[in-house]
């Protein structure tokens, strides 16, 4: 579903110079896997969920990414989206003035006007985010507050996962969606993401720590260090490095 | 013995069009003959070159005011079109809102191409008045349009204005306030949008006289390349007004490196017990946002203008008539959709 061959990819640091940071990435998620990415710090994680996704100032130097078939590097970030790509960003930014409802209305019909699909009704779609609040518990309260604006770090996380259930995307991308998360929201979040797993869905979790993959049990982990994937292997992977910590792989990758 | 001034043609079509004239436009006729049309030399106008916006304007025009005949009691609605038409042209009215009562002033402006248009109202509010004057400034591209003008509130007067520009080649809404404070209370918004080659000025002046007085003020703003905004807000606060709270914003966001925004806040204190505050902040499209935003589907387009949209609407979510309030965010809308 999802095809990464030897990905390079530069990133536009501060001062206006081109730092490599993916350095050759291969990666080959299919429908209905759950992929890990564990990694330390610095090692390329969340330049990789940007680059999947088009942000400016990422850049493909060399290589491939191919999703459903269609290179993504041709893509808009919007085009990728309504192609189904979703990223629940580590940091999920907040909109001041702009209510959840609104947003997740206007995100969900861009979408389907650009695969060529009716828009939903207003009725069809306060049903449809009801239905979707009440899963993760998110009141309708919340949802009627701009996007993210003085949400906790933790309810922020929620919301991602939230509008994850609303659009629906056929592949998501979490990137350290544990990160700032209470045991409890671990948990709910977790339900929420589990519930999204699906026979024609992909999905790769990105994470430091192996407590996230306790809650979403991975098909495949991989360790990335220095840019690069530098090893793969089963859930037993995970409780490894957690034993063990990421020296070893810095080693190899330097 | 003055030096004779030699007028540019757009000047003696003002002169011509006021011949005989009283009142405020005799005044503006006589400023006119002796100091011309205002340029950058002028310190209230260092931004707003008159002169040179009004070089294509020869002759005299017409300005036509419709909805004058509006009775003034309470509840009432009174809406004023007022309409340059090519060539310079002037005209003014003086509104008093009886003690107590409760008006709506709506005032749309346009102009034709090549007009030189000067709008002047006075306005008193009588103790315990309340006014929420609304300006939509939308419809006058390629024109110098001036709408200026003279509140006076009693105690416990209060007025609300909201203005939306969309500019032109210069476009400036000029607000000189005396507020008493005795339980007076003044608030001043406004929002501009600014294409490229389009100028809006917003200037205004808070006189506060009187103990006790509250004034806030919010202007918001946007400008494309090559747009220009220009905010000039002046509290003054005599020694007199002890206890006086005012408060004035100024945000803008630059669409583009090539926009232009200059923005003077002022105050001028002379009483000690006061709390008196004043900001300004100039910025651009939060990048960060946009991504997010189009991550989530929303193309740039739209993610920009809903980004926009969110950032000017402040000001007018305080418009009270909701319809109107609506209306004025289509409006912004609209243009945003052509701005992008």
């Amino acid at each position: 579903m999802l095809k990464i061959d030897n990905l390079h990819c530069q990133v536009e640091t501060q001062d206006g110079e081109e730092k490599p940071i993916l350095k050759g990435l291969s990666l080959d998620v299919p429908a209905g896997e759950v992929h890990a990415i564990m990694g330390p710090n610095g090692s390329g994680k969340s330049t990789l969920s940007y680059v999947l996704t088009g942000r400016d100032g990422y850049e493909v130097t060399q290589g491939s990414m191919v999703f459903e078939g269609e290179d993504l590097s041709e893509l808009e970030p919007e085009e990728r989206a309504a192609a189904g790509l979703y990223l629940s960003f580590q940091y999920p930014v907040e909109i001041p003035g702009v209510p959840t409802i609104t947003f997740l209305k206007e995100a969900l019909n861009a979408q389907r006007t650009a695969r060529g699909e009716d828009e939903v009704t207003a009725p069809e779609f306060m049903k449809l985010i009801r239905e979707k609040a009440k899963q993760l518990g998110v009141s309708m309260d919340m949802l009627k507050r701009p996007v993210n604006v003085g949400f906790s770090g933790g309810e922020k996380k929620r919301m991602e996962i939230l509008q994850a259930l609303v659009l629906e995307p056929k592949f998501m991308i979490l990137d350290e969606t544990d990160s700032g998360l209470d045991i409890d929201a671990l948990k709910t979040v977790s339900e929420g993401v589990n519930a999204l797993r699906a026979p024609e869905r992909g999905m790769l979790v990105i994470t430091h720590y192996q407590r996230l993959l306790d809650h979403i049990t991975p098909d495949v982990v991989h360790i990335m260090a220095n840019g690069k994937i530098v090893k793969s292997g089963g859930p037993e992977l995970a409780r490894e490095l957690e034993a063990e910590g990421y020296d070893k792989y810095l080693g190899e990758a330097a | 013995m003055t030096a004779t001034l030699t007028h540019t043609p757009a000047e003696q079509a003002l002169i011509d069009a006021l011949d005989g004239a009283t009142g405020w436009q005799a005044q503006l006729r006589e400023a006119t003959l002796t100091q011309g049309l205002p340029t950058r030399r002028h310190e209230l106008w260092k931004w707003s070159d008159l002169r040179r916006a009004a070089n294509d304007v020869t002759a005299p025009g017409r300005m036509i005011v419709t909805g004058l005949d509006t009775p003034i009691s309470d509840g009432a609605r009174i809406e004023l079109d007022v309409t340059a038409s090519a060539g310079a042209s002037a005209a003014d009215a003086e509104l008093v809102i009886p003690a107590g009562a409760s008006v709506t002033l709506i005032e749309r402006y346009s102009a034709e191409a090549a007009a030189l248009g000067n709008w002047h109202l006075k306005i008193t509010l009588q103790d315990g008045a309340r006014l929420d004057r609304i300006i939509l400034a939308a419809d006058k591209p390629d024109s110098a349009f001036i709408a200026s003008s003279e509140i006076a509130l009693a105690p416990n007067a209060r007025l609300h204005q909201r203005a939306l520009d969309f500019g032109g080649r210069l476009s400036r809404i000029e607000t000189h306030v005396t507020h008493p404070g005795e339980g007076a209370e003044v608030d001043l918004g406004g929002v501009y949008l600014l294409e490229g080659g389009h100028h809006a000025d917003s200037t205004s002046v808070v006189h506060h006289t009187g103990p006790g007085g509250v004034t806030k003020q919010l202007v918001k703003g946007a400008a494309a390349a090559k747009g220009h905004g220009v905010f000039q807000g002046k509290f003054i606060v005599d020694r007199a007004a002890q206890q006086t709270d005012a408060r004035m914003t100024h945000r803008a966001m630059m669409l583009d490196d090539r926009a232009e925004i200059d923005a003077k806040p002022e105050l001028e204190i002379y009483a000690d017990d006061v709390q008196c505050a004043h900001g300004n902040a100039l910025g651009a499209l939060d990048e960060t946002a946009l991504f997010y935003m189009r991550q989530r589907g929303i193309p740039a387009v739209r993610a920009r203008a809903l980004l926009i949209e969110s950032f000017l609407a402040e000001p007018l979510d305080a418009i009270a008539d909701e319809t109107l309030r609506e209306d004025f965010k289509v409006q912004l809308r609209t243009r945003l959709e052509a701005l992008s």
